[in-house]
């Protein structure tokens, strides 16, 4: 089921939203331009991003706006980034942290 | 290189940007976030007279205005050094090196934590977390969930994550201890929503404010019922506390017990609450990260939500070429914010036209304009702030003639 | 019904430091925020210390009975955003941390 909010009594409906495929730990799954990573993950369920380093404890989003660093994912290989301020575009590997 | 560099392109950065603009400065402003407005984006109230404060229209609107006077602003751009060079200043960023010769920084609020067991469980994140999910991504974090922390912040969001189709189950508050302090004390999260609430947007905290000035506190939470009061059918429950949060690999609820009015725990009524998602509402503090690492000069004032930069009315810190405006100057709401940016935007084509005999009737009324919206604020986070600010403008050490003493000695 | 503890609950996120840590370095060594800090590498996680160091600061005001002071003692050091090597060069690449 999806989590996105498509009717809003207030901010009006979700409409002609653009869909992309994004990659998270190799599996596939579907998310709108415009997203976030995090955003788009929280709207397919997946609510965890990485494992903590010494306990390996899952961590998934906390404050949303680029300040807690819990949501780091690493990106096509290399870059590491905060899934809460990185824009999705298609075709996007990510991979969780541990 | 830019007249001014504004970093934070919330209400307070690009209202300052406009300012600033309008007197014929180049303005670049620059923000973490992939849009444009700051923590506006993500605000819905519903004002007295029924309309709504819609931030993604707010935001959308300053931006554009700020664009058309020729502003540059740039997002992903996170700023993570600042140093001070001969002509300015030297902004280190993840997309390189800014030069400019003001800076303003405008980077608004963070949110407190409250430590609670669990609380580092996938499915548990801050209030404000949700907020954005939900209203800007338009993304729900679950279909059920639960508030931990009673403030007028989480009160409004409730609502919002409600209009989101959230089924908000309970609002409680935090077992008392160590970290928690008055927000785990019911009588003192009574007493501070009676003192908060005479604006507030929502009927019943209105009411509340209202019966504030019939009854004390210590009287109210005991006639304060133990199953809450519905606030947009939401429960308010400021006699339950989350004890912990529960789940396995990721939050499903959260163990609660009933407490006394000192915030006395009754371990016989406890149970766990089923939720999808678990939110903390501790509160917002000055993100003032950036003013630390160039050195200004700090004061605690609680009313203002924790350590603020030292500044004076025109928004100047104690470093010359340094200004603040917005949330790091203290917790208020947007449209405060909004207001402090004209001051800050005003004062800086001031110093750099040098001319501020010209400007002074415009930045004094300016400055009376953020008293004026002050006042009449729909959401205040803090009683007292008012009072507490005219304290620390007086007291404040920085003052215009001194800065320009310090800038003609260094001319 | 079994009352429970609160000191194993995580203060610092990043560093998974808890609280009956912070308290029993206080206790033990009467010590300064600052202190703990260095002891336990509470506040010195990949955040900053940005999401702990306020609660850090009032634990540790509280078991000493002190006031807030206006300068805090956990200041910030740059950089406040974790950077590669490559940005710390003032390349203007695109990754962020
Ligand atoms: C999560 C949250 C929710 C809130 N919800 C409400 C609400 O519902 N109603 C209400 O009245 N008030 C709310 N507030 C209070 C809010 O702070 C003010 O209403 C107002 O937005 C403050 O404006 P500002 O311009 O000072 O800062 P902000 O709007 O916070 O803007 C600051 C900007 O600076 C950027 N920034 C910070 N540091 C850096 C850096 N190092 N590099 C690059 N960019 C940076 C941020 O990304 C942000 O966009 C909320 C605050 C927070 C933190
Ligand atoms: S969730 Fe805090 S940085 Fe992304
Ligand atoms: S939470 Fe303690 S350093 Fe990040």
């Amino acid at each position: 089921m999806t989590m996105r909010v498509e009717y809003h009594p207030v901010l009006g409906n979700l409409e002609n939203q653009r869909r992309i495929t994004i990659y998270f730990d190799d599996q596939a799954y579907q998310a709108y331009e415009g997203d976030t990573i995090a955003s788009a993950m929280m709207a397919e369920g997946v609510k965890t991003l990485r494992y903590h380093e010494v306990s390996g404890k899952g961590r998934g989003v906390y404050c949303n706006i680029g300040h807690c660093f819990e949501c780091r994912v690493r990106v096509n290989e290399e870059n590491i980034v905060r899934a809460c301020l990185t824009p999705v575009s298609e075709g996007m590997r990510i991979h969780s942290l541990s | 290189m830019s007249d001014l560099l504004i970093i934070g392109a919330g209400p307070a950065g690009l209202s300052a940007a406009i300012a600033a603009a309008e007197k014929g400065l180049s303005v670049t402003v620059i923000d973490e976030f992939p849009k444009a407005g700051g923590r506006l984006l993500g605000q819905l109230h519903q004002e007295p007279n029924g309309e709504w404060w819609n931030g993604i229209q707010k935001g959308e609107q300053l931006s554009q205005r700020a664009r058309q006077l020729g502003v540059t602003i740039q997002c992903e751009v996170s700023v993570y050094d600042i140093s001070q060079s001969k002509n300015g200043w030297d902004v280190y960023t993840t997309k390189g090196e800014y030069k400019a010769e003001k800076l303003l920084l405008a980077t608004g609020a963070t949110e407190s934590p409250i430590p609670v067991k669990g609380w580092t469980l996938p499915g548990v994140m801050t209030i404000g977390a949700a907020q954005i999910m939900g209203n800007v991504h338009r993304v729900k974090p679950g279909n059920s969930c639960i508030i931990i922390g009673a403030n007028v912040l989480s009160m409004a969001i409730a609502n919002e994550l409600k209009l989101c189709g959230v089924n908000v189950k309970e609002i409680i508050i935090p077992k008392a201890d160590i970290t928690s302090n008055e927000a785990g004390n019911p009588e003192q999260v009574l007493s501070s929503l009676m003192r908060l609430t005479h604006l507030a947007p929502t009927p019943i905290l209105r009411q509340l404010g209202k019966i504030g000035k019939l009854v004390h506190p210590k009287i109210a939470i005991k006639l304060f019922p133990r199953k809450g009061i519905r606030m947009f059918d939401i429960p308010l429950r400021l006699k339950n506390a989350a004890l912990e949060i529960v789940g396995d690999r990721f939050a499903t609820g959260v163990r609660t017990a009933n407490i006394k009015a000192n915030g006395e725990i009754d371990h016989t009524s406890e149970k766990v609450v089923d939720a999808d998602f678990v939110c903390i509402a501790g509160g917002l503090t000055p993100l003032s990260e950036l003013a630390s690492i160039i050195g200004c000069s700090f004061k605690y004032i609680p009313e203002l939500g924790g350590h603020v930069p030292v500044h004076n009315e025109q928004m100047q810190t104690n470093i010359p070429g340094l200004y603040v405006a917005g949330n790091i100057t203290g917790i208020e709401s947007a449209k405060v914010a909004m207001a402090q940016g004209r001051v800050a935007g005003l004062a800086i084509a001031a110093d750099i036209m040098n001319d501020w005999e010209q400007m002074e009737t415009s930045i004094n009324k300016a400055i009376e304009n953020v008293n004026i919206t002050r006042d009449k604020a729909l959401i205040q986070f803090h009683p007292g702030i008012s009072d507490a600010r005219k304290k620390f403008y007086q007291k404040s050490e920085v003052d215009l003639t001194q800065i320009s003493k310090i800038k003609k000695r260094e001319a | 019904m079994a009352v429970i503890s609160d000191d194993d609950k995580i203060i610092c996120r990043c560093e998974e430091v808890s609280l009956g840590t912070i308290k029993d370095i206080v206790h033990h060594f009467h010590c300064s925020s600052r202190e703990v800090k260095l002891r336990t590498r509470a506040g010195m996680g990949y955040c900053g210390g940005r999401i702990c160091r306020t609660i850090i600061e009032k634990v540790v005001q509280d078991i000493n009975n002190e006031k807030v002071s206006n300068e805090s003692q956990l200041s910030y050091r740059p950089p406040i955003r974790p950077v590669t090597f490559g940005q710390l060069g003032g390349s203007g690449n695109d990754d962020e941390s």
